[in-house]
């Protein structure tokens, strides 16, 4: 009887098995298919009202810039071949790419660029990149192929808004059909025509035959697929159903590093870390308090012990990958716990204070916030790690000063233009205080304000590379934050794959992706 | 019967109704602002009331919840505020995924299920009731995180039987079915053992064998039938769980269902499609409930609605 039971058993496992059925030989993704694993599905595909870096990456194979971002972020000419500015950075003109049509066949020239930006400066639009494009007071249409932006007020950064991945040109018959049907079905002059998305799986864009530069697009397909969890996203890499995964965690990029026939991409990013310190209220009020916890935090062992080593100490408020960038202090602000301790006491604290630091929940995170905490534990700072989930994080932090209950905040910034104004003013000028912008130290100072001011006043790069460094300098000694480090974006890379890489923003470009064998 | 339906199904409007009005209220009270979320930390304020006013946000609370009332009960939950699509295409779309994943982990789970509690309910006390017992408390004891990850480094990374993840053919169906439907099987073979083996000792079994009934027939006919009720109530209740989007495995597996939307929804502070998740989840329950109060009758004779 019981060997009957057990009999029943072992075919109904047989058949269970039978159903599953043999293994599959491996198949190779098609040659000439890049199949590429994010972390995230895209929100919306029209560019202007745009501002995940997952939307903004798939926007960028279908869509052309006047100008783009090389990448290590400079600006390139794409749908512009050259262009000027006014000295008193109120007037740019651009000459256009000449014989470019839209994937729909519409005629790219200077009335459709007029189009597009009238449109993202319209506030009934309600586009989320408004204010990028806000200041453009008119757009005149000089010829068929030249186009001239004059402004409300002076923009220095100006050209960095128009590289920024939300400034794409679309097809103007594309437009007309309205909104809802722009975030859907994409139109552009780009090296990729949109085929399809299948919310939450993947997008797929094929090669467009008639675009613009010559021998590019050099695959057939790309699809991307969404794989929010990190290790399944390393494990599709691993297995081959992708070629290229971003990003890899810093735990996991031995592993990747290891495995034959992938390799780990590192490059560096854009991204500052730092501890915002709030400077108007209890003890972070006085700067040597302040330079105080800035020499108490080793950010090399930061780096080796957090980052795995994926990252640098800062050496300025921002990156050194941001144009306009200047070093205020070789190798970052020095680790020396003795000097420390005597800054505190001179600021009237030799036996500390408590404090209480907010962070977001990712594990990276924590484990920089328990480093924080056990380095200023050295000096007697005694730091209570408040963690919260992003929604949360963001609602407390951006209270005005009166219900800001921040005391010290962990946080990281890309500047989306690739430029210096964006590093700076939105975290450190005195207009940008919460609930405006990421001025999380509440930091204001007449010389800096002044500086960024003229700054955006005028075009001449040099003028603003020499004001920037200035205000840097000025930060730097008045020590607003705690300047932790600058990290890499670490990507994984299948063998024979090349042309696809995580730019400095965080966005992922693969306009010209490339397969060989494998 | 047909009176009691239609009494139960009257009483579901009011429990959705209130389901409706704490999920609108609970939103309210969770820290965060949609706006601004949506918006990026790098949108100006400017931007975040250009945001703010396209959600409606700047509208009062209870003004809201009448218009969303107004608009639910002709079947339209309103815009996502994330990508600005219908609520409902939205909730549909990824309701197919989890309800393939739900179906196919409870087949999965209740033929291994009862089959492991059968064996070893009948093979009491030997070493592969000892066995299959541990193996089935590692079952219910282990991670689905642990698991699904154990099986794509395995089959997938390693030997590369299946897709590490996503929704394809049906071969992407089976690590997840597999991660999703052990512990779900583990449970049913705890429960079907013991209410199996409490049968078993019933008078009537001993007066079916006395008669000269086949040992399998015994099973079959007599012990199954009794020992199910309450195996049928856990796996009404599992599937119920299931139902919901399983969270974890969905996004281990990136496999589109609601577990995996409700995710995305909550960071972005999604609260339209966060509200008629509620609500479906809410109307699963319900109608799952119904529906295993239904089965007893169907099982046990002595039990009918009037």
């Amino acid at each position: 009887m019981n060997k009957n039971m057990a009999g029943l058993l072992a075919v109904v496992v047989a058949l269970a098995l039978l159903a599953i059925g043999p293994a599959q030989t491996p198949v190779r993704a098609q040659a000439k298919t890049a199949t590429i694993a994010l972390y995230a599905d895209a929100v919306t595909l029209d560019p202007y009202d745009t501002n995940d870096n997952l939307s903004l990456s798939v926007e960028r194979t279908v869509y052309d810039g006047l100008v783009g971002f090389t990448p290590d972020m400079k600006v390139k000419p794409q749908l512009a071949t050259s262009w000027e500015a006014s000295p008193d950075a109120r007037v740019f003109t651009f000459r256009l790419r000449r014989g470019v049509k839209f994937h729909d066949g519409t005629v790219f020239n200077a009335e459709a660029v007029k189009i597009n930006f009238d449109r993202v400066r319209d506030p009934a639009q309600k586009l989320r990149r408004y204010s990028l494009y806000e200041m453009i007071d008119s757009i005149t249409v000089v010829d068929e192929s030249t186009v001239r932006f004059t402004l409300r007020r002076p923009f220095g950064a100006m050209l960095y808004n128009f590289a920024h991945p939300a400034g794409r040109i679309i097809s103007p018959a594309a437009i007309a059909k309205g909104g809802a049907s722009l975030a859907r079905n994409p139109v552009g002059t780009g090296p990729f025509k949109f085929v399809s998305w299948a919310p939450g799986r993947e997008i797929v864009v094929e090669r467009n035959p008639e675009f613009w530069e010559a021998g590019q697009p050099r695959v057939d397909r790309i699809v991307f697929k969404f794989i929010p969890e990190d290790a399944s996203r390393v494990a599709m890499l691993l297995s081959g159903e992708a070629q290229f995964a971003f990003p890899v965690t810093g735990v996991q990029a031995e592993a990747v590093a290891k495995t034959p026939d992938v390799s780990l991409d590192a490059r560096w990013s854009i991204y500052a870390y730092y501890v915002a310190l709030h400077t108007q209220r209890g003890p972070f009020r006085n700067m040597l308090v302040r330079q105080a916890l800035n020499y108490a935090i080793d950010k090399n062992a930061i780096v080796k012990v957090v980052l795995r080593g994926y990252g640098r100490a800062l050496d300025a408020p921002m990156a050194p990958g941001v144009a306009n960038y200047t070093q205020v202090q070789a190798g970052g602000w020095p680790y020396d716990v003795a000097k420390a301790k005597a800054l505190l006491s001179e600021a009237g604290f030799p036996n500390g204070f408590p404090t209480v630091l907010w962070l977001g929940t990712a594990t990276e995170t924590q484990r920089l916030g328990e480093a924080i905490q056990q380095m200023l534990a050295q000096i007697n700072v005694k730091v209570e790690l408040q963690p919260m989930e992003a929604g949360t994080l963001s609602a407390v932090r951006f209270k005005p000063i009166e219900e800001n209950l921040s005391q010290a905040n962990l946080a990281g910034w890309s500047p989306s233009t690739g430029d210096a104004d964006w590093a700076l003013r939105p975290l450190l000028g005195g207009g940008t205080w919460p609930p405006t912008l990421f001025n999380l130290a509440f930091y204001k100072n007449a010389k800096v304000d002044e500086l960024l001011a003229d700054a955006l006043g005028t075009a001449d790069e040099a003028r603003r590379a020499k004001d920037y460094a200035e205000a840097s300098r000025i930060v730097w000694s008045e020590a607003p934050w705690i300047f932790l480090y600058n990290s890499q974006n670490l990507a994984g890379l299948r063998a024979g794959t090349t042309g696809v890489y995580a730019l400095g923003d965080g966005t992922v470009d693969v306009r010209e992706a490339t397969l060989t064998g494998k | 019967m047909s009176s009691y339906l239609v009494r139960r199904l009257w009483q579901m409007v009011p429990i959705l109704f209130g389901v409706s009005l704490g999920a609108f209220a609970f939103f309210q009270a969770v820290p965060g602002d949609p706006a601004r979320m949506l918006a990026g930390p790098d949108a100006t304020l400017q931007d975040v009331q250009i945001v703010r006013a396209r959600l409606g946000l700047d509208r009062p609370l209870i003004v809201r919840y009448v218009y969303f009332l107004r608009n639910a009960l002709v079947g339209d939950f309103g815009r996502s505020f994330r990508s600005g699509e219908p609520v409902a295409s939205i909730v549909g779309r990824h309701f197919g995924p989890t309800l393939l994943l739900s179906v196919a982990s409870v087949v999965f789970a209740t033929v291994t299920g009862l089959g492991v509690g059968l064996l070893q309910a009948v093979r009491r006390n030997t070493v592969s009731d000892y066995v299959s017992t541990v193996v089935s408390v590692a079952g219910i004891s282990t991670p689905p995180f642990f698991l699904g990850l154990l099986l794509i480094y395995l089959l997938a990374v390693g030997l590369r039987w299946f897709p590490t993840g996503g929704m394809g053919t049906a071969r992407s169906l089976v690590l997840p079915v597999l991660t999703l439907g052990a512990g779900v099987a583990a449970t049913i073979a705890r429960f079907a053992r013991s209410s199996l083996l409490e049968v078993l000792g019933e008078e009537f079994v001993r007066t079916a064998r006395a008669k000269g009934l086949e040992e399998r027939w015994v099973l079959l006919k007599h012990v199954l039938r009794n020992a199910l009720i309450p195996v049928v109530t856990m796996i009404g209740l599992q599937f119920g769980f299931l139902l919901s989007g399983a969270i974890v495995v969905e996004t281990v597996f990136s496999w589109p269902g609601l577990g995996w939307l409700m995710v995305q929804s909550i960071s972005f502070r999604d609260y339209p499609v966060l509200v008629a998740e509620i609500l479906l989840f809410s109307l699963q329950f319900l109608v799952i409930n119904l529906v295993v109060d239904l089965l007893y009758a169907g099982l046990d004779p002595r039990v009918s609605y009037g």
